[in-house]
């Protein structure tokens, strides 16, 4: 069997999303969004441009933050907190993996244990 | 349709007012979620608490449900007929759904005496999946397993060159089917890349240990050295120092947009296991005249990067 030839859409910074295509991927309503702008936890590409444009890496870190919303009964500033912890960690995580690959080999596989 | 006891769910009484309620599922939620805990069937257990929770801390969704009234958990029982209508679901649409699906639905197919189905978005599946470092640079075929058991739905698909580890993919339209005109979920695919033998990705960049010998570090050699392609000679530089890394132009993981990383190997300088007699004595006249001292820190020059292949 073949595969089938989808189109793949790269959740990285070549792509953009607006603020409904945001919405709709994150389960968090336009409203909730813009209040996450104001909080300064969500910044689209360019303020002055409207409408706004997102870059397309906020769309797993806004799912994250909305299901640990629902999961946790959370309000949205707490939200607004836990999207920057998310965001902080995935960079973390991003600059570890970048560090072990420049180590020699026995002190990265040491390092990622 | 099986009863549940949403209130023996969340371990409240049935006269809990909204704060218990709320309570005792963040209690749960602390204790069983997946993100919390890694125990078997934790995952579940918080399921069944974000259930229960989802229809006691609504007073509409509560009331509706108290009027059900105390029955066994898993008892069959019809839902009474007039939920048909306030669900805006027909026939057999409406003999599929459970209880959960009847409760999140209450109230949505009301108002103005319309009783036209809402539209429900189809499910969205978020799965991980671990491919090589060669299928990240050419492409790789997966077969993505869609659905809560084993050969529910499998889904046979390319991803495209130039992907690297922790990238996030998004295929639209491709998860569960939509309700009553609404949108097909979604599919998104977190891309981890397996350890490989030789190599270590940094994005699109590619890092190996360059081991060298004494004599190759300090005078310099042409070594062959492996490429994802083929192995290429790389000009080693004369006084190359352990750490060094001596790069390759254009030799990494492929971008997915005509270009390439970059191949880097990482000096380690490395010295034989076992002296023959004539290697030790080389060895100790070239101690005797050298006046080299690694720990002398003064006497070290920053290390550069060569293109050298």
């Amino acid at each position: 069997m073949n595969p089938q030839p989808f189109e793949w859409t790269f959740l990285d910074s070549r792509e953009t999303f607006s603020l409904m295509e945001l919405s709709q991927v994150s389960g968090l309503s336009a409203a909730e969004l813009d209040e996450l702008m104001d909080y300064g936890a969500l910044v689209p590409l360019a303020a002055e441009q409207k409408p706004n444009l997102f870059s397309a890496e906020w769309v797993i870190p806004l799912r994250k933050a909305g299901r640990l919303r629902q999961d946790f009964d959370l309000d949205l500033f707490s939200v607004a907190i836990v999207l920057g912890y998310v965001n902080r960690i995935d960079a973390l995580e991003r600059q570890l993996c970048s560090l072990q690959s420049r180590l020699p080999d026995d002190l990265a596989r040491g390092v990622s244990g | 349709m099986k009863f549940k006891d949403y209130y023996a769910a969340l371990g409240v009484n049935r006269d809990a007012d909204l704060d218990q309620i709320k309570k005792a599922y963040r209690k749960l939620a602390r204790q069983h979620h997946p993100d919390m805990s890694k125990e078997s069937g934790a995952e579940a257990r918080f399921k069944d608490a974000a259930e229960a929770y989802a229809t006691l801390k609504d007073p509409e969704k509560r009331a509706a449900y108290d009027q059900l009234g105390m029955r066994p958990p898993g008892e069959d029982f019809a839902p009474p007929p007039e939920w048909r209508h306030d669900q805006g679901a027909e026939g057999q649409m409406f003999e599929d759904m459970d209880l959960a699906d009847l409760l999140a639905a209450l109230g949505k197919g009301r108002g103005g005496g319309q009783r036209t189905p809402m539209p429900m978005a189809g499910r969205d599946f978020e799965t991980s999946v671990q491919i090589s470092l060669e299928d990240a640079h050419r492409g790789a075929q997966l077969n993505l397993e869609l659905g809560d058991k084993p050969g529910d739905r499998t889904l046979h698909v390319t991803v495209p060159p130039g992907v690297v580890a922790g990238q996030k993919l998004r295929l639209r339209g491709k998860g569960g089917k939509g309700r009553n005109g609404g949108a097909d979920g979604d599919i998104y695919l977190h891309i981890n890349l397996a350890p490989h033998k030789v190599f270590r990705a940094d994005r699109h960049d590619l890092y190996f240990d360059l081991a060298l010998s004494p004599s190759e570090a300090a005078l310099g050699a042409e070594v062959e050295v492996p490429t994802l392609d083929a192995p290429v000679l790389l000009t080693v530089p004369p006084l190359t120092r352990a750490g060094r890394k001596l790069r390759l132009r254009a030799r990494g993981l492929a971008d997915g947009h005509g270009g390439r990383g970059n191949l880097y190997g990482v000096v380690v300088i490395d010295v034989p296991g076992v002296l023959t007699e004539e290697e030790r004595k080389l060895y100790q006249s070239l101690a005797d005249v050298s006046k080299f001292n690694p720990r002398n820190t003064s006497t070290r020059e920053t290390a550069h990067e060569s293109a050298t292949v």
